[in-house]
């Protein structure tokens, strides 16, 4: 292939050792002295797909409770110790996984190894009524403001809905609903955290300008007396068939401003050959400014103002395909479709060409680049390989899979499953006028 | 301590060890024989290396009546150029596994590009192609109106940027550029053509008022034969420096309620006019700042969010919009608190909010909170600046805002000899209780009888 590779030392160059406590717990461990900083990652194996029906948030809302405080740190204290540290440090939850991380100046690592231990062995001491009920609002505005309050704000979450029917338990995404943010309680926190935050159902990855034989006794001392704890629920089962079947279709109504049509495709669960090449496939179609979507869509037939598709890899169920297009003026949305069809049928048959593959190719490989350069994606990414596929060293092998692809694999899977009866189409049609014509009253432009 | 029969052996909280020497680090320059000034930093290890291209084609650079064709000519700056048309051009760029990122704004216009080490010089190359010699094509050019068009809309329903539309009318003269959107109306946007597009570009885009930041691990490169191969082709005449206006604003205490009937969130923006970062107050204003709104345990957010609930997140900050060399006169940056809460809340939040303003002019920052705040400020660098990209945003916005090489590495030395006093003084002379702009996005029907009732200045509407 002309394009030589991006580097030659890059991820390939890097190195990770594993270990593990008396109590469960694994430890991944990753040298890189060219800066003075430090990683700390801690995944648990819990995420929005081991609630129950009537407690959809659930694993969220406890993300939030996770930093009022544990049996030695008072309130806002692990925020205020690792800032104050000159750190940075937050929580995440997904359907798969929950995760928490600390980026450290190096010398500062050993705060964060006892912050992460203080609220893996002692949060329910310090857990209290008042802590639930505040962060309950916290987490229902942050509800409102990235969900509810902005145009298709509600759209990933109809989408899922739709390509995962219930009673999947990737049918609701990790936000939740009003309705069990209201009903969770104390003991439903305090329940969740004796089933899922023990020392053997996480990950604990440090990496950096680290000494390991320093980070190794200081995991021993502050995790080791953890007890490992059993009780974790069983997970329901997400098996779902790998097409839809036919066609799902839902139009919404809503005040937007512009008309959209947004697809939900089941595609391969991650960790397979197949999903890699759906992720070059999606890329092909609807990543970046030279995709086979943005120049038929955006560029030629100027029927829209953005055109993409993107790859959610899941483990646990289907991955999640999903194609984004907002309409361009007045176009109305079967103009739009019948193109998207058109070009989607055309990819499936002859798959892509050798400069797509290419070029698919090195983006993901910038991607990758660009998530194990620094110390914290690179602590995340060890982690996600441990907890889901039991091997982190699979990430530094992340880029060579995806290279290692071919045409051909790209084209069997867009055939297989790209196509209209596995999908799951959401349609925008405004309910007022302001999104489908240039409106002359609109004095205010924008961009600030 | 035992709960629910769990054990576990605790320790007291660890010190720290011993701090690890790191510094911003200090670039080299060049200059290439058509005036491009250069700036590059080796970063061993960073295998992404991020390119910068600083033009000086600011807002206030753009003709009268075209209001957004900065944004539309840096943009259309890749859509074909030399040999390539622009799906081509976009193809060649990805098959670098490159990103191209550009924009304009009142310190000028920026190109932002990342790319692996292997594939800098092709990158360059097609980075020269598009500032050299740009296509312009009547039908590219046209189709980046029109999409720009369709995002208006789009970009208004978003309460945060509707939000920062008022607040810029309200703050600033109707005459000036800095009062309206940057990248334009519909109306001032529907009047750009390839022609003056191509004007634009001619009148203020040349190599000697431009200077490209280079970062990352530059390892085998040899930049100065990559550089005269790449950019060192782009020629023209010196141009004269685009001349930028002082920037005043009407800031006494006010209202502003943008309607938007439904919403279940406001929007909050709370602003007003400060220094720029040639100021002596600066590191001051920056501590202050950061105590007051800069993260969940300052003092917005420990009553807003972690006592009453009542938000995700309310944010102080500050951003630079015009910063002369220092001779020249009075730069001016924006300072904001900003933040949504849930459309019940408004009025409480506001007065809280004002409460704490209220608390921390009569009592100060305590010695704790300025010493956590420097800490953070400080000590948090190494991990800011791990990566290229950062570094070299650093760099260009130090260009841009005509600051010395050195700024943020003696930025650091200055935080940290910023006393208590001086960080309590900027932030309560940065945010007065009684001359602040206040623009709200939410439902008026709901939210305009509480607000008025708080008494904190005439309250207005406007349609959304």
């Amino acid at each position: 292939m002309g394009n030589p590779p991006a580097n030659s030392t890059g991820t390939a160059g890097l190195t990770a050792t594993e270990h593990r406590l008396g109590n469960g717990l694994r430890l991944v461990l990753s040298e890189d002295h060219l800066t003075p900083v430090a990683a700390v990652c801690v995944w648990y194996d819990v995420g929005s797909r081991h609630e129950v029906a009537g407690r959809t948030g659930l694993a969220h809302l406890f993300e939030h409770l996770m930093f009022q405080g544990s049996a030695q740190v008072k309130g806002n204290g692990h925020f205020e110790l690792v800032q104050g540290a000159g750190g940075s440090l937050n929580g995440t939850t997904s359907f798969e996984r929950t995760n928490y991380f600390e980026s450290m100046p190096a010398h500062q690592l050993e705060l964060a190894l006892w912050l992460e231990a203080d609220r893996m062995g002692s949060l329910l001491a310090a857990l209290d009524e008042e802590s639930l009920q505040n962060q309950r609002d916290v987490v229902k505005n942050e509800r409102r403001q990235r969900y509810d309050n902005v145009p298709y704000g509600t759209a990933f979450e109809r989408l899922i809905a739709l390509a995962y029917p219930e009673p999947n338990p990737y049918h609701h995404t990790p936000i939740g609903s009003m309705a069990d943010l209201d009903a969770a309680t104390l003991a439903d926190a305090q329940s969740f955290f004796r089933a899922n935050y023990a020392p053997n159902n996480a990950v604990l990855s440090i990496v950096g300008d680290i000494d390991p034989e320093q980070t190794l006794a200081w995991a021993e001392k502050y995790f080791g007396s953890i007890p490992e704890r059993g009780g974790k629920m069983p997970l329901r089962s997400a098996e779902l068939p790998d097409i839809i079947g036919a066609q799902i279709r839902e139009v919404v109504r809503e005040e937007v401003p512009a008309r959209a049509l947004m697809a939900a495709y089941r595609l391969p669960e991650d960790g397979t050959r197949e999903c890699d090449a759906a992720d070059l496939a999606a890329t092909v179609l609807g990543n970046g400014m030279s995709s086979r979507l943005y120049n038929r869509l955006v560029r030629h037939d100027r029927t829209a103002i953005s055109a993409d598709f993107g790859l959610m890899r899941l483990v646990g169920a289907p991955s999640l395909g999903w194609m984004d297009v907002k309409a361009s003026g007045g176009t109305e949305i079967p103009q739009v479709e019948a193109a998207i069809d058109e070009e989607l049928a055309r990819f499936a048959a002859d798959g892509p060409t050798p400069e797509e593959l290419e070029r698919a190719q090195a983006q993901l490989e910038r991607e990758w680049l660009d998530r194990l350069g620094p110390v914290a994606g690179r602590a995340d990414e060890l982690c996600r390989y441990a907890v889901l596929f039991g091997d982190p060293q699979l990430a530094f092998s992340a880029v060579s899979r995806i290279l290692d692809i071919s045409a051909a694999e790209v084209q069997a899977v867009a055939a297989a499953r790209i196509r209209p009866d596995n999908r799951a189409v959401l349609v925008y049609e405004p309910t007022s006028q302001s999104g489908t014509e240039q409106d002359e009253a609109q004095q205010n432009g924008t961009g600030q | 301590m035992t709960e629910a029969g769990v054990t576990m052996d605790f320790y007291p909280m660890p010190a720290a060890g011993q701090v690890r020497p790191w510094a911003f680090p200090s670039p080299d320059r060049g200059t290439l024989p058509a005036g491009l000034r250069f700036l590059h930093c080796h970063r061993p290890g960073q295998q992404l290396v991020a390119v910068e291209i600083c033009l000086d084609a600011p807002l206030d650079a753009e003709p009268a009546g075209l209001d957004g064709i900065a944004a539309i000519m840096v943009r259309a700056l890749s859509q074909g150029a030399g040999p390539y048309s622009a799906e081509e051009f976009a193809a060649e760029l990805e098959r670098c596994g490159a990103t191209l990122q550009a924009g304009a704004d009142f310190l000028g216009a920026r190109l932002s590009l990342e790319v692996p080490a292997s594939r800098l010089h092709r990158a360059l190359r097609l980075l020269t192609y598009a500032l050299a010699e740009p296509a312009f094509a009547a039908t590219e050019v046209d189709r980046l109106v029109r999409n720009r068009l369709d995002a208006i809309p789009i970009e208004l329903a978003n309460p945060g940027m509707r939000a920062a539309i008022q607040l810029a009318h309200e703050l600033f003269p109707d005459a000036a550029r800095i009062s309206r959107p940057r990248q334009g109306t519909a109306e001032t946007v529907a009047r750009i053509d390839a022609a003056a597009v191509r004007a634009f570009y001619e009148a203020k885009l040349r190599p000697a008022t431009a200077t490209a930041v280079i970062v990352g691990d530059l390892t085998g490169v040899d930049l100065d034969a990559v550089l005269a191969d790449t950019l060192g082709g782009w020629t023209a005449d010196a141009g004269a420096p685009a001349l930028i206006p002082p920037v005043t604003a009407a800031d006494d205490g006010r209202v502003v309620i943008v309607d938007r009937p439904g919403s279940v969130q406001t929007q909050l923006l709370i602003g007003r006019l400060g220094p720029d970062r040639h100021d002596l107050e600066w590191p001051a204003l920056v501590l202050g700042t950061y105590c007051l709104g800069g993260t969940l345990t300052s003092r917005l957010d420990r009553v807003l969010r972690e006592e009453k609930g009542y938000t995700y997140g309310v944010r102080a900050a500050t951003q630079v919009l015009h910063s002369p060399a220092p001779d020249e006169g009075t730069g001016a940056s924006l300072l904001a608190i900003s933040g949504s809460v849930d459309t019940a809340s408004t009025s409480p939040a506001l007065d809280d909010l004002r409460t704490v303003l209220r608390t921390l002019a009569a009592g100060g920052l305590t010695d704790a909170e300025r010493d956590m705040a420097v800490q953070n400020l400080v000590l948090v660098a190494p991990l800011r600046y791990e990566t290229a990209a950062p570094v070299a945003g650093t760099l260009a916005d130090q260009v841009q805002q005509h600051l010395p090489d050195d700024y943020q590495a003696n930025f650091y030395v200055r935080l940290a000899e910023t006393s208590t006093t001086e960080a309590t003084a900027a932030a309560v002379t940065a945010f007065p209780e009684d001359r602040l702009v206040t623009i709200l996005v939410g439902d008026a029907a709901q939210i305009r009888e509480p607000v008025e009732d708080l008494g904190i200045g005439p309250v207005s509407v406007v349609p959304a």
